[in-house]
């Protein structure tokens, strides 16, 4: 079953490479067309999935390199699907506002469903090879979305990101390596690898991890080692900026959960060291987007932040945290979907990125005001929005193990709500007008969309909560929470 | 036709309700733009009358499952809210002496809404009147029916914030307005004994409900002590008595039937009554009854004397209204609490209909008022005593509200010069980059944030490899010079042929 859900991008994306490039609105009616499939099939799935059902369901495995003891091995559970729904999800709506694409739509559409598809895998995949190999399968699309769509930094900002995932995925490809030399076992299969990497002593957990982590903490992306996200997002067009930072950023968390199923000794043993780097990666990133005017660097800079609640929410290793650490995954995937979406809007209008270009839109385009409002106040986790149920999950669970460290976080947020703040009180409340067109049906969809779902999720955050309890409780049962 | 009556003390929750809802319905009326013109003025005025009937007629019938079955007691009707191991709940304490008062209060609420009908007609205001009137049937009948203390304050609150409204309803006057505040401000001091008392309960009993705060006998005296204290200067404040006289003489202002139930018959009567409901409490603490009989006989003094001078009805009305409820209070402080019921109930009726009465005594007495007796009238000091109300109002202001106005204002200062830049105002900020301007800071955490935010810029721009000066980049561009030269020496085809020649020898 999952087998389709991962390559139906990718015979979506062959169809539309041999369709004519002259016609932009039959490729983006395909490109529309796969999406959705993808997105009803990835809800379908989730139909059929069990919450209270064994931890990993519509599990298929057959013996890829039988000598090396790896698999084509797919299957979810309640994390990884809730990762998948968020990826379709985010996927159709880059699609969606694409609709106007100026030029080299058909390049573009193929490369997003390709990324789609990896990302799919990334998610899905049950087997560490098979794992790593759709992890820099991402990379190819996203370097060339970023190299040939770009802004004018873009060949940089594309060499940026490459060498520095590809970095860091090569620490983590000498870990998986050790890893596999280190298990009794000698297979690839995340939990034979589970079972063997738990028996290893502590030094070798922890040098394994280390090399885990370095490849995990580049994706997510934790300080000091998110010297590629400001410019990716800066220089990536808008709807791969809502890709990169709704989607991609979760792979490393995702990974980091996984990688804590297989050393939990090593967690345990870092687990105060990483709180330390969640909380300054918190701060970090939020003092740098309080000090951007550029609303995309902002974003960017926010999403690190954002990242390091995540990152806190994994390193308490109990039910609470961790369940706050996927909601808030979720909840930052459709909060930073959105916020890009608007400011990618903006900017294919004004085609300027600079706060001080922009005036009040409330009188001109009050839906671009609306939604502006509502994506930053949703950003800073309002209560009703799906970021404040992730944040108290975190901060709850982090308090319980670390107390009144967690202040700390008070004061992220603080920091957040002055940069947000700001950009609500310059756009969408009354001051000097500036003209612009309001935004278009398909954009409007695109936008209510994720809006609706963040509310949703604010407010009746239970479904979410009841996919992913099963899977954390298996978590958080390694460590004794 | 006792069977009819059984299920009644179970919606005694509606006594209260009801008035509530007329003044649900005459304020959406007034929202709506419904209530407009004289033909309007019937239905507003039948709509509360048949709230205050109907509350009449149930206290009535429960009364009389009262008399032939006995007092219901205490029922629980719902929970409130639960907060740890407090919970605040809905109960109503339906005995012997809430009953009897409730009732009272009742039929005159019912009387003195059918009076303002008319009294009423084509003013300014009369849909607001008879809006507020509903409030303050509602509250008091929470005052007089809850089981708890914390509904009781629910009621005691409406009661003062209708009573605040009543007397500034003229408020074009600024006297009206003022004495308005001064009542308000008066009462609130009485508000904080109150939730002083429920605090105290909260936390030495766990529990707000009436029978546990007045049955508990393990509390120690001390303990015991302080929550009736509370509780004392609550009632102290409601009914007037000494120090908290003077607001009583100013809350006249306004309309006749409202000043009848409010300062003559029922509010006033409302913190004789909470002693009568805490009584089993103060009889733990004789030295508080001492206050309470102290007081009252010190305010009686008070209201007699002043009472000698007054030249207009309804103060004098006021002044022998003080004097029967510091008498009540006397009592109860000498423990004849049964004689302070009666005499509550009594004097409520007698008041109200005196009351109501004022605006026409001039023509049913028929002559002038008594002039003050001829010893008063001869010692020019305890006239002037009497006339100045011994500058009770003078004192109060002098001692609380000039110190409290000069320290406000001291405050003001230090926020103005220290606290406000401080913390930061908006649009004052300075931005900690030039090229940045909407980026701005002001007061000291701002001021740090931008401090802090200089040193990760400067950190970022080297982490990363986009430039502006940064080493990385230095270095980079360095190496990249070195591969450059490299790669230009091997495209000539001498270093070609040397570097495919070496990787022969190293493959040999």
């Amino acid at each position: 079953m999952l087998k389709i859900l991962v390559f139906m991008p990718v015979f979506g994306a062959a169809l539309i490479a041999v369709l004519p490039a002259s016609r932009p609105a039959l490729l983006w009616r395909a490109a529309m067309a796969f999406a959705l499939a993808a997105l009803a099939y990835a809800l379908w799935l989730a139909t059929q999935f069990d919450a209270g059902g064994p931890a990993i369901q519509m599990f298929e495995s057959r013996a890829w390199n039988a000598r090396l003891g790896s698999h084509f091995a797919l299957g979810v559970d309640g994390i990884s699907l809730a990762m998948v729904l968020l990826t379709a999800l985010l996927t159709l709506i880059a699609v969606l506002i694409s609709r106007r694409m100026e030029n080299s739509a058909r390049l573009y559409f193929v490369l997003v469903l390709l990324l789609e598809s990896a990302i799919f895998g990334v998610f899905t995949a049950r087997d560490w090879s098979l794992f790593y190999v759709f992890w820099e399968a991402t990379l190819i699309p996203l370097f060339f979305l970023i190299e040939r769509l770009g802004g004018p930094n873009r060949q940089r900002a594309a060499l940026n990101f490459f060498l520095y995932t590809l970095g860091g995925s090569v620490f983590m490809l000498v870990a998986l390596l050790f890893l596999y030399d280190a298990a009794p076992g000698h297979s690839f299969a995340m939990a034979d690898m589970a079972e063997g990497g738990r028996s290893l002593p502590l030094h070798t957990q922890l040098l394994i991890f280390a090399g885990l982590f370095a490849g995990f903490a580049v994706k997510m992306p934790v300080v000091p080692l998110h010297g590629w996200l400001p410019l990716a997002h800066v220089e990536a067009p808008s709807p791969v900026s809502i890709l990169l930072s709704g989607v991609l950023l979760k792979m490393g968390a995702y990974g980091l959960i996984r990688a804590a199923e297989t050393l939990p000794a090593a967690l345990l043993a870092t687990q105060d060291w990483l709180a330390v780097l969640a909380l300054v990666s918190m701060l970090y990133g939020g003092i740098l987007a309080w000090r951007q005017q550029d609303l995309k660097a902002m974003i960017a800079y926010s999403s690190i932040s954002h990242m390091g609640i995540v990152l806190l929410g994994i390193a308490t290793l109990n039910v609470t945290g961790l369940t706050g650490a996927v909601f808030q995954m979720v909840a930052h995937g459709l909060a930073a979907g959105l916020l890009f979406l608007i400011i990618g809007l903006l900017y294919q209008r004004t085609h300027s990125r600079d706060l001080a270009d922009y005036g009040a839109l409330l009188g001109r385009a009050p839906r671009f005001a609306f939604f502006t409002g509502f994506a930053f106040l949703a950003a800073i986790g309002l209560p009703g929005s799906a970021g404040f149920i992730g944040e108290v999950h975190a901060l709850i669970g982090g308090f319980g193990r670390w107390g009144g460290w967690m202040l700390i976080i008070g004061l992220g947020m603080l920091i957040g709500a002055a940069y947000s703040l700001r950009v609500v009180n310059r756009l969408c409340l009354r001051g000097p007008a500036m003209e612009l067109a309001d935004m278009k049906r398909t954009e409007m969809a695109a936008a209510a969309l994720l809006a609706a779902c963040i509310v949703v999720l604010g407010f009746w955050p239970a479904p979410l909560l009841a996919l992913v309890a099963g899977s954390v409780d298996v978590v958080a049962r390694l460590f004794g929470g | 036709m006792i069977e009819l009556l059984r299920p009644l003390p179970e919606v005694v929750w509606l006594v209260p309700l009801l008035p509530l809802l007329a003044l649900i319905v005459n304020g959406a009326r007034v929202l709506l733009g419904r209530a407009s013109g004289d033909a309007a003025e019937p239905l507003t005025a039948r709509l509360s009358a048949v709230a205050a009937l109907g509350s009449l007629l149930l206290l009535l019938a429960i009364d009389l499952l009262a008399l032939l079955e006995g007092v219901p007691g205490h029922r629980v009707i719902g929970v409130w809210f639960g907060s740890g191991p407090w919970q605040g709940t809905l109960s109503f304490l339906l005995d012997g002496l809430s009953l009897s008062v409730a009732t009272v209060c009742a039929a005159i609420g019912w009387l003195v809404v059918r009076f303002s009908a008319n009294y009423l007609h084509r003013e300014a205001g009369f849909h607001r009147y008879f809006i507020v009137l509903c409030l303050f049937l509602s509250g008091i009948q929470f005052v007089l029916l809850a089981g708890n203390g914390l509904l009781a304050f629910v009621g005691w609150e409406m009661c003062g914030v209708a009573s605040f409204l009543l007397i500034g309803y003229a408020w074009q006057r600024p006297v009206a307005t003022g004495n308005a505040l001064f009542a308000f401000v008066t009462n609130r001091g009485g508000d904080a004994g109150f939730l002083l008392g429920l605090g105290f309960a909260a936390v030495w009993l766990g529990s707000f409900e009436w029978p546990v705060i007045v049955g508990d006998n393990s509390l120690g005296v001390a303990s015991a002590r302080l929550i009736a204290l509370g509780f004392v200067l609550a009632a102290l404040a409601k009914s007037a008595q000494l120090p908290f006289s003077p607001w009583i003489a100013r809350a006249l202002e306004g309309p006749t039937p409202s000043s009848a139930v409010f300062y003559g018959a029922v509010m006033v009567h409302a913190g004789v009554y909470l002693m009568l409901r805490l009584e089993p409490l103060l009889a733990q603490v004789p030295d508080v009854l001492l206050l309470l009989t102290a007081l009252g006989a010190l305010t009686a003094f008070y209201a007699w004397f002043c009472g000698l001078v007054q030249t207009d009805v309804k103060s004098a009305l006021i002044f022998a209204t003080l004097f029967q409820v510091s008498l009540m209070f006397v009592a109860i402080g000498l423990g004849w609490t049964t004689l302070a019921t009666v005499h509550l109930c009594m004097h409520a009726a007698w008041r109200a209909w005196q009351f109501l009465l004022a605006p026409s005594w001039l023509v049913l007495a028929g002559q002038r008022p008594a002039p003050p007796p001829a010893w008063l009238r001869d010692k020019p000091v305890l006239y002037t005593l009497a006339v100045q109300r011994f500058w009770l109002d003078k004192v109060s202001y002098e001692l609380l509200v000039q110190p409290t106005n000069a320290f406000a204002r001291d405050v003001r200062n230090l926020e103005e010069h220290f606290l406000d830049p401080a913390i930061g105002e908006p649009g004052k900020g300075r931005a900690p980059d030039p090229e940045r301007p909407l980026v701005r800071a002001d007061g000291l955490p701002g001021r740090l944030l931008a401090a802090t935010s200089d040193v990760l810029q400067r950190i970022e721009n080297r982490l990363l490899l986009q430039g502006r000066g940064g080493t990385a980049e230095r270095i980079l561009k360095r190496l990249g010079g070195y591969l450059q030269t490299l790669e230009n020496l091997l495209e000539q085809p001498r270093y070609l042929m040397l570097a495919v020649m070496a990787t022969f020898v190293v493959i040999l």
